[in-house]
């Protein structure tokens, strides 16, 4: 049981490896205004109605590395009474990126689903 | 369970040893902004729940320090900085490392430090000697106090500014969030925590020692590169303008012969001033890191993070 627990999380692990980075790029270009950490993971949160996707935790070092790519802009919003909050932007070259991801995305679902329904026939 | 953040944090610092310190920097940064900002409305939305309970379905979502650390060091490993060094190509001969400097992103990222350097030594040090100076004096005034602390705190801001010029030109991993306070601390202790820890003190030597150190970077790169491209281009300096190669009491004209010889030294004394420039990057890049960045092996600090 605990060896299939060990596997479910790697499986996990590894798929949210590369779509935590499209789900970032997506909720910032929906927001209206930048958003700091806790505020995006409140709203992936709120969308996510079954077993969550990723721990909040691991969301930071995506955004930083969305934002070292260039994807993301940021600024801090310094404060002497907590700690700053980092706000983040999403970029024009974040907002191709989103577009050319999200036809990669749905190819790769339609490949997945197309693969899965036949794998139930066998 | 966790009582508290702190107790959160010293186990995610735990998880997070033998990992780049300013990754540890923020990712404890990170961590705190989010528990807290969590911790903050949990409580106002449910006022009878403890501490210790709230953190725990906190974290159960956060992740625990261990799944966290394990987060930041598997995406930092796919995140080098910029122009973070790279491993030399075994293959390339000697001439051959010694030339391909030239077309490196790390060469002309030091070069552009060291160009900055000219001003930002100038800027910090004076920034740093006057306004040592004069929060000194203004001490023996009840206004000294809030001026020294302004100052003292200042220095963390720049401390970020030059952590990020260096680590977007000489690729050093540098903090990416400024340090603060614990929110429930009163002025005082704020104010206790930042005279008292080495960081600030540390940051405010590096301010002073970035002074002759930026200036000698900047004269010795710009006399060594105007003598090697004087070099280079003796013969058209000679030919158009009938100028001398050098003038030291008189004035030095070579022969005609030496001239090709001239400029292959030329070439070697250039591309020789590259390595140096590079050196120099990796040199300050290091003791940037040592001054700028909190060391990790000390205790948790009380007051900021």
């Amino acid at each position: 049981m605990d060896r299939s627990n060990d596997v479910n999380k790697k499986f996990q692990k590894e798929l949210n490896a590369g779509t935590a980075a499209l789900v970032l790029l997506s909720i910032l270009a929906q927001a209206d205004k930048p958003l700091y950490g806790y505020r995006i993971a409140k709203l992936m949160e709120s969308g996510d109605k079954g077993t969550p996707m990723m721990k909040q935790g691991a969301l930071y070092p995506v955004l930083r590395s969305l934002h070292q790519s260039g994807l993301l802009e940021s600024y801090v919003d310094p404060s002497v009474s907590g700690p700053p909050r980092r706000y983040y932007k999403i970029t024009d070259s974040g907002l191709n990126a989103l577009k050319s991801w999200t036809k990669i995305w749905n190819q790769t679902k339609t490949f997945v689903d197309q693969i899965l329904k036949g794998s139930s026939h066998v | 369970m966790y009582e508290n953040i702190q107790e959160y944090l010293a186990q995610l610092k735990k998880e997070l040893r033998g990992s780049d310190p300013a990754l540890i920097q923020d990712a404890l940064s990170d961590a705190e902004e989010h528990l807290q900002n969590a911790l903050e409305e949990t409580l106002k939305k449910s006022p009878q729940i403890s501490e210790p309970h709230a953190l725990e379905s906190l974290i159960e979502k956060y992740g625990t320090p261990a799944e966290v650390a394990s987060a930041y060091k598997e995406i930092e490993t796919r995140i080098q900085p910029t122009l973070a060094p790279t491993k030399p190509s075994k293959k390339r001969s000697f001439w051959g490392k010694f030339f391909s400097t030239a077309g490196e992103s790390r060469t002309w990222g030091a070069f552009l430090y060291i160009l900055i350097s000219g001003l930002t030594a100038v800027v910090y040090g004076m920034w740093a000697l006057m306004g040592g100076v004069f929060s000194l004096c203004s001490l023996i005034l009840i206004i000294g106090i809030p001026v020294t602390g302004l100052f003292l705190f200042s220095l963390r801001g720049i401390a970020l500014v030059e952590g990020r010029i260096i680590e977007a030109l000489l690729g050093i991993r540098m903090p990416r969030k400024p340090i603060f306070f614990r929110r429930k601390l009163n002025w005082r202790q704020k104010y206790k925590t930042l005279v008292m820890e080495s960081l600030t003190w540390k940051i405010y030597a590096y301010l002073i020692l970035h002074f002759p150190l930026g200036l000698t970077y900047f004269l010795i790169t710009i006399f060594l590169l105007s003598l090697s491209i004087k070099c280079v281009l003796y013969p058209v300096w000679f030919w158009v303008f009938g100028r001398p190669l050098i003038t030291i009491n008189q004035p030095f004209y070579p022969e005609g012969w030496s001239f090709p010889l001239i400029v292959i030294l030329g070439i070697i004394f250039l591309f020789s001033t590259f390595h140096l420039i590079r050196f120099i990057g990796r040199f300050h890049g290091r003791f940037a890191k040592l001054m700028l960045v909190r060391k990790q092996e000390q205790t948790f600090p009380q007051g900021s993070s």
